[in-house]
């Protein structure tokens, strides 16, 4: 590898463009705008450098970056990316601009501190996926908090000072309980190896835990204490009450990004930490935890059907299509868990895609109540094409990608637990029918009296929308063509990822 | 006594000269607040500069009554930063309502001579007496606003459970000496060693233990002795409510290093439990009630004793093995210190018009109106919230790590604190919101705090970050500063 520092130069350019609009003058908010956008491409580029610098066919961790921080308590600043999260950090940074991009219009005042807010935002979110260092993983995982708690404090909805609550204190009570696992887990490692070197390393604690040298008793509590904060996030049921709150008050691209990054935080902290360093505690509660995923895919379906708002039908959804991922963790298989990660991206595509298009009636018609819709074919027809592909994308249409990785789960799942695998299959068609019925509501039919007094107000997409959307279709439709395009970076995460979690039953 | 008694008190006596000198100053030029404030202020420089010029040694004096060592040395710098930040903000308010800024300099200085006295005493009495030098000029700040009542009200309850407080304490002292024989500390500790080693504490010890803990809670503001905490915070002037909530704070922990680590740490089996359920109920009932406080000065008093409850934890941990748990209550003060008197100047710059009040409403919009002052108590809340990387994040962290490390019902007392600290985020992100997403009222006037004022927060501010990114440099001075024997 060169000596260049790529995978700092990722996380920290954003931060760079931050600050750089700080000293901007606040009146001209199209040079901020410009500005904005402009570090989050350059982030993005530098992220497709380094995916396809990065070598796939090699196990371990590439890139990696260590310097030391704490040295008293041997915390430092490592950074590295597997194959894993390669694929998370690419999908950050493309989302990122996608979502600068579309808050052009809809942001129309503080545009300066919206754009810090959200370049710091990408700051955290692309440290937590590089972070090898549990502490700093920790660091970052709550720098993520702050400017989201501002984006849905400030430009949010109505009830936006609930939701951003909400999701603040439900977030907090995960993480900090995080940080007293993270804390005990390293003094474990350093009261076994009389050392703090090392202490926080994830590299070190997995081989540590792969040697079975962490107690089972302290996995379970561990391990509790770590599925926590990341279920929160991800969320699992029971706990995504503040999921649609967030969802539905947050601005456009807030929800974009909470939909598309931030509950992939939680999926990824369960593959990357909970399991490798806590297997044993990792399967013993894989049941109670694979009928909670169950749960969140049929709840979330039948409660999205009757859902009158369609950010909160999308928010639901989502609660749903997460739990997949869940599901394909924790069966311990790898085309399961090839299928989760799949899932992961495809709904942070999928989704996103979805919110963006409800903002776009958002800014026309300020309204979201899918009972006043209605006849939208006919009054925004690219809109409405738009929207069923991505509605069809996300009911699992066979050839789009939202279907391989549900259908990966599925097979994964099936040599573990064939009735579930069955009853999940039914719920498909409940999927469709929330999705496809909203969608009737919505697009057909004759237009709506609320949309025929908005007159000429309701337009078709500009082309600043259709651009935001374009590279998420075309994407959908080639992973849901060539899934081996992001399966060929999955082999080394996968296996490595049984390994550990095999490591608890001697297998 | 020798002339090298005198040299290890330097620093004291240079606090003593410089609150005369303010006094002086004041005579010459009645009324004149700029050369009382940079009397105040240069002779506080100098005593820094005294206190870091013998730092380093460790030394004892007056037969051993006196001690110079690295926890002298730390607690000294930070009550004389303690003092000089709050004579910063102080002139502010006071200035607006027609109240003297020289007696208060030197009133405050006299305080925390007092403080700086405790942090040395390595003897029973002189602790005591150098704790009634701390808090008695504390009653007279507290009611330095004599035409408010809410000022007088609250100087009067903290007067009055103060006092009660101290008669306790020093009837606990009184069951120590009687028992051991001596006021000197390691006198005590090896008498108490002794005692432990044979497995028999006599009833009358315990007692006195019961007295001295009460005594110390009552200072520290620990549940369920705290009830003069709030009122004396709101009634107070704010620059003295900051004030207050650092220095006899930090102050009473000393004693609590002074008494409870260095004479009664071979009891520390004993006192443990009592610590464990002290910090518990003093977290949780802070917490929980700040969280329905509308006026930002009473959720700060409320903030103040769940805060209280966190550096208990660090106390829970040396008793429970781990030495560390006493760098980590150094670390504790020193941050909180920077980031909560940071927070109450910005309440005191709101409240530089007289009249204008402390109720969260009056925050709205603060962002917008004066964008450094809404980012900084941003930054402040942030802090004591506990996000990283600010100092209180480290600080909570710290004191978590002793915990954790001493296992055992200490493992739950960490869980516990962490829940508090997600709880807390509620009341201090609450301000928040106000400052950034609401529209400030239509008649707020602009705000101009003065220059002194400006370099004070800038201080405090750069603190809370430094310590935050760096948390090194604090943290290597406090554990040198835990010189204490476990």
């Amino acid at each position: 590898m060169s000596g260049l520092p790529i995978l700092s130069l990722i996380t920290f350019l954003p931060l760079l463009g931050a600050v750089l609009i700080a000293v901007l003058p606040s009146g001209d908010p199209n040079l901020i705008r410009r500005t904005a956008l402009g570090t989050a491409l350059a982030t993005w580029v530098l992220s497709l450098i380094l995916l396809v610098a990065f070598a796939r066919t090699q196990a371990g961790f590439q890139f990696t970056e260590a310097a030391d921080w704490i040295p008293s308590f041997g915390i430092q600043y490592k950074l590295g990316v597997d194959g894993l999260s390669v694929l998370m950090v690419v999908l950050t940074t493309t989302l990122s601009w996608i979502s600068i991009l579309a808050s052009f219009g809809p942001i129309k005042f503080r545009v300066k501190e919206y754009m810090i807010s959200f370049l710091v935002l990408e700051v955290g979110m692309i440290g937590v996926f590089v972070a090898l260092d549990l502490f700093l993983f920790y660091i970052f995982w709550e720098l993520v908090l702050v400017p989201m708690y501002l984006i849905i404090g400030i430009w949010g909805g109505a009830n936006r000072i609930y939701a951003t609550m909400k999701f603040v204190l439900y977030t907090l009570v995960g993480s900090l309980l995080m940080l007293v696992a993270i804390l005990a887990t390293a003094f474990t490692y350093q009261a076994a190896t009389g050392s703090w070197a090392g202490a926080f390393d994830y590299e070190k604690l997995q081989a540590f835990a792969a040697a079975g040298s962490f107690g089972q008793n302290f996995q379970l509590l561990a391990f509790l204490a770590l599925f926590l904060a990341f279920a929160i996030k991800v969320p699992m049921f029971p706990f995504h009450t503040w999921l649609p709150d967030a969802h539905t008050e947050a601005p456009t691209a807030g929800s974009v990004i909470l939909a598309g990054v931030l509950l992939k935080l939680g999926a990824y902290g369960l593959i990357r930490f909970a399991v490798p360093l806590y297997p044993y505690a990792a399967h013993t509660f894989a049941w109670p935890i694979i009928v909670l995923s169950v749960i969140a895919i049929v709840y979330g379906a039948i409660v999205s059907i009757v859902q009158p708002d369609l950010k909160r039908l999308i928010a639901y959804s989502s609660v749903s299509h997460m739990g997949f991922v869940t599901l394909g963790i924790f069966v311990f298989t790898a085309t399961a868990l090839q299928g989760a990660i799949l899932q992961m991206i495809n709904h942070g595509l999928i989704t996103g895609g979805l919110f963006l298009l409800v903002g776009v009636v958002y800014e026309r018609t300020h309204d979201r109540s899918i009972a006043k819709m209605g006849g939208l074919a006919a009054t925004m027809p690219i809109w409405s094409t738009v929207f069923g592909f991505f509605i069809l994308a996300s009911a699992g249409l066979p050839g789009l990608s939202g279907f391989v990785g549900e259908f990966l789960v599925f097979v994964g799942s099936f040599v573990y637990a064939p009735g579930i695998v069955v009853a999940s299959i039914i719920v498909m068609v409940l999927v469709a029918t929330y999705l496809l019925w909203m969608f009737q509501r919505v697009a057909f039919g004759p237009v709506s009296d609320f949309l025929a007094g908005l007159g000429d107000h309701v337009t078709d997409m500009s082309r600043v929308e259709f651009a935001t959307l374009a590279p998420l279709a075309a994407l959908i439709v080639v992973f849901g063509l060539f899934p081996s395009l992001i399966l060929d970076f999955l082999n080394g995460p996968v296996q490595h990822f049984l390994v550990a979690a095999g490591s608890a039953v001697g297998g | 006594m020798n002339w090298s008694d005198l040299g290890s008190l330097a620093p004291i006596i240079w606090a003593v000269l410089t609150a005369a000198a303010v006094l002086l100053v004041d005579i010459a030029a009645p009324g004149r607040r700029a050369p009382a404030i940079a009397t105040a202020l240069m002779g506080l420089a100098v005593t820094a500069a005294v206190v870091l010029s013998l730092a380093g040694h460790t030394e004892t004096a007056f037969g051993g009554a006196y001690v110079v060592d690295g926890l002298t040395a730390f607690l000294d710098l930070l009550f004389v930063a303690i003092a000089a930040l709050t004579i910063m903000f102080a002139d502010d308010y006071l200035q607006p309502r027609g109240l003297p800024i020289a007696e208060f300099a030197a009133v405050l200085i006299f305080a925390i001579t007092g403080a700086m006295l405790v942090a040395g005493s390595a003897d029973l009495l002189l602790l005591f007496v150098a704790l009634e030098l701390m808090v008695l000029p504390g009653y007279l700040l507290a009611g330095y606003a004599r035409n408010d009542p809410y000022s007088t009200e609250g100087a009067i309850k903290y007067f009055l459970l103060g006092s009660f407080s101290s008669a306790i304490l020093l009837f606990g002292l009184a069951y120590v000496w009687g028992l051991t024989g001596s006021t000197r500390v390691d006198v005590v500790a090896a008498a108490l060693a002794q005692a432990a080693a044979k497995g028999s504490i006599a009833p009358g010890l315990a007692m006195g233990l019961a007295f001295m803990t009460a005594g110390v809670a009552f200072k520290m503001a620990a549940v369920p002795f705290h009830y003069w905490t709030p009122d004396a915070y709101q009634g107070s002037p704010t620059p003295v409510t900051a004030y207050l909530s650092v220095g006899p704070k930090i102050g009473a922990f000393a004693v609590a290093l002074r008494l409870f680590v260095a004479a009664l740490g071979p009891l520390k089996a004993d006192w443990l439990p009592i610590v464990i359920v002290l910090a518990a109920l003093t977290m949780t009932l802070g917490n929980l009630v700040a969280i329905t406080q509308d006026n930002v000065k009473r959720m700060l008093a409320y903030s103040s004793i769940a805060h209280t409850g966190y550096i208990l934890v660090g106390l829970a941990a040396y008793a429970g093995g781990q030495h560390s748990g006493i760098s980590a209550i150094l670390f504790y003060g020193a941050a909180y210190t920077f980031m909560n008197m940071g927070a109450f100047a910005v309440i005191t710059a709101l409240q530089r018009r007289p009249g204008v009040t402390s109720q969260i409403s009056t925050f709205a919009g603060l962002g917008r109106r004066s964008p450094w002052l809404g980012a900084l108590m941003a930054l402040f809340l942030l802090s004591l919230t506990g996000i990283p990387p600010l100092a209180g994040f480290w600080a909570k962290a710290y004191v978590i790590v002793a915990a954790i490390q001493a296992g055992g019902w200490l493992t739950a007392l960490a869980v516990l604190a962490m829940l508090n600290a997600a709880a807390a985020a509620f009341y201090y992100l609450r301000v928040v919101v106000y400052m950034y997403m609401r529209d400030p009222a239509e008649d707020a006037p602009p705000l101009s705090p003065g220059l002194l004022f400006r370099v004070g927060l800038a201080v405090t501010g750069i603190a809370t970050l430094v310590f935050g990114l760096f948390p090194a440099i604090l943290n290597a001075a406090s554990s040198a500063a835990g010189v204490l024997k476990g």
